[in-house]
């Protein structure tokens, strides 16, 4: 009678381990065409205007947010995915802002700054709950080649939108909020403060570009004040 | 009979169309709000900070008394300053309430609290627009980020009523 008793109760633990398993793996959502997003700029963000027309170089996009799944932007039901990487969807954007401006080298060679972007977020972040709440942070390193000199400007997006009940809408009010933080962002670097001065700061004027030939020779230079 | 009723029913139409217009035109260019200040012992999270600048944007869009809601630290042309403001704040005092009190007493006792000093400029002339000084509550078992949107609300709400009251004034 106990050993039936024992035999029932394993019975019971196994299926609820076994459903408990199921339930795990069912929560892990797979991305298909109907939930993942395209992630696209409506219209490109106009850079602003420096003291002489300046071109940049897009070095390379890095993505440290430390992110495992980059692409999976919202978990619940079944998630929403973005169809590209965030550092393809940024790099696309920032080139394109760039070359809507004429602003973009075509090779390294040609630039008057090199960039190197570093995502440090970019989706969806802790919201009230009442709403959406977008947010895309990046860091830039801007270099000017011939001095080698850099600085680092910092650019944030935020953007809200609210919830939705219906699967459709989320994933329309995901797209939007994502959107507008992103291009926010883009916004924040291009036409932002921190730009301008870093820009002040590292650009040297064209005409003493060229290298000096003013230096004096070993034997020419200064020796030193003799001692005693 | 009949023609002279039409007539004044389209007169009427044709009168009130310019009250039915769906934007108002815009009372500034551009207006940009900064990330609010924490005093010290505020226990607050910088992240609850960047919610509060999200929704004090959102609000802002929606207000539509602004031609362009700016980011952080964006260049604004000089021609623009005068009609351009800036929102800046600090974030006095918090008090995270206490849910046992919440629920043992209810009628608000226990609930978080939050205050805060806002400054609204012109960005020309730094003249003072408005300073509203905003105090905000809602239950602990709520998220802390409730208070930022409360908040926000708040601080558009009162800086309409301030751009009312000017235009009144003049």
């Amino acid at each position: 009678m106990v050993s039936r008793v024992l035999v029932g109760f394993g019975t019971v633990v196994l299926l609820a381990l076994s459903a408990e398993a199921s339930v795990a793996f069912a929560d892990e959502p797979k991305p298909t065409p109907d939930n993942t997003i395209h992630v696209e700029l409506t219209e490109p963000v106009k850079p602003q205007a420096f003291a002489r027309p300046l071109k940049f170089f897009l070095t390379d996009v890095t993505d440290r947010s430390g992110n495992a799944q980059p692409m999976l932007v919202y978990k619940p039901r079944n998630g929403i995915f973005l169809d590209r990487t965030p550092v393809e969807i940024t790099r696309e954007a920032l080139s394109n802002c760039l070359k809507s401006s004429d602003m973009l080298a075509p090779e390294r060679e040609s630039a008057d700054f090199l960039l190197t972007v570093y995502l440090f977020r970019f989706g969806l972040t802790d919201s009230s709950g009442m709403d959406f709440f977008g947010k895309v942070e990046l860091a830039v390193v801007v270099k000017n080649p011939k001095t080698g000199k850099s600085q680092q400007v910092s650019a944030a997006g935020t953007s809200i939108a609210g919830v939705a009940l219906r699967k459709k809408n989320i994933q329309k009010h995901v797209l939007e909020d994502i959107d507008n933080a992103f291009g926010d962002a883009l916004r924040n670097f291009l036409r932002g403060q921190s730009l301008r001065d870093a820009i002040t700061a590292l650009d040297v004027p064209p005409e003493s570009n060229a290298p000096r030939a003013t230096t004096p020779p070993a034997s020419d230079k200064p020796i030193g004040t003799p001692i005693g | 009979m009949r023609f002279m009723r039409m007539t004044m029913v389209v007169a009427f139409v044709v009168a009130a169309l310019p009250g039915l217009a769906k934007d108002k035109e815009a009372q500034f260019k551009s207006v940009e709000a900064k990330h609010f200040a924490r005093a010290e012992g505020v226990e607050l999270s910088p992240e609850f900070t960047d919610y509060l600048y999200a929704e004090l944007r959102a609000e802002l869009t929606k207000a539509k008394l602004f031609g362009q809601v700016l980011g952080e630290g964006e260049v604004v042309d000089a021609a623009d300053a005068p009609s351009s403001i800036v929102i800046e704040g600090n974030i006095t005092e918090y008090k995270k309430g206490s849910v046992a009190k919440d629920a043992l007493i209810g009628f608000t006792a226990g609930w978080r609290s939050m205050k805060v000093d806002t400054t609204i400029k012109r960005r020309s002339d730094q003249s003072v627009v408005a300073s509203p000084q905003i105090h905000v509550r809602a239950s602990p078992r709520w998220k802390d980020k409730v208070l930022a949107k409360e908040a926000a609300h708040q601080i558009v709400n009162e800086l309409k009523k301030a751009v009312k009251d000017k235009d009144a004034a003049k």
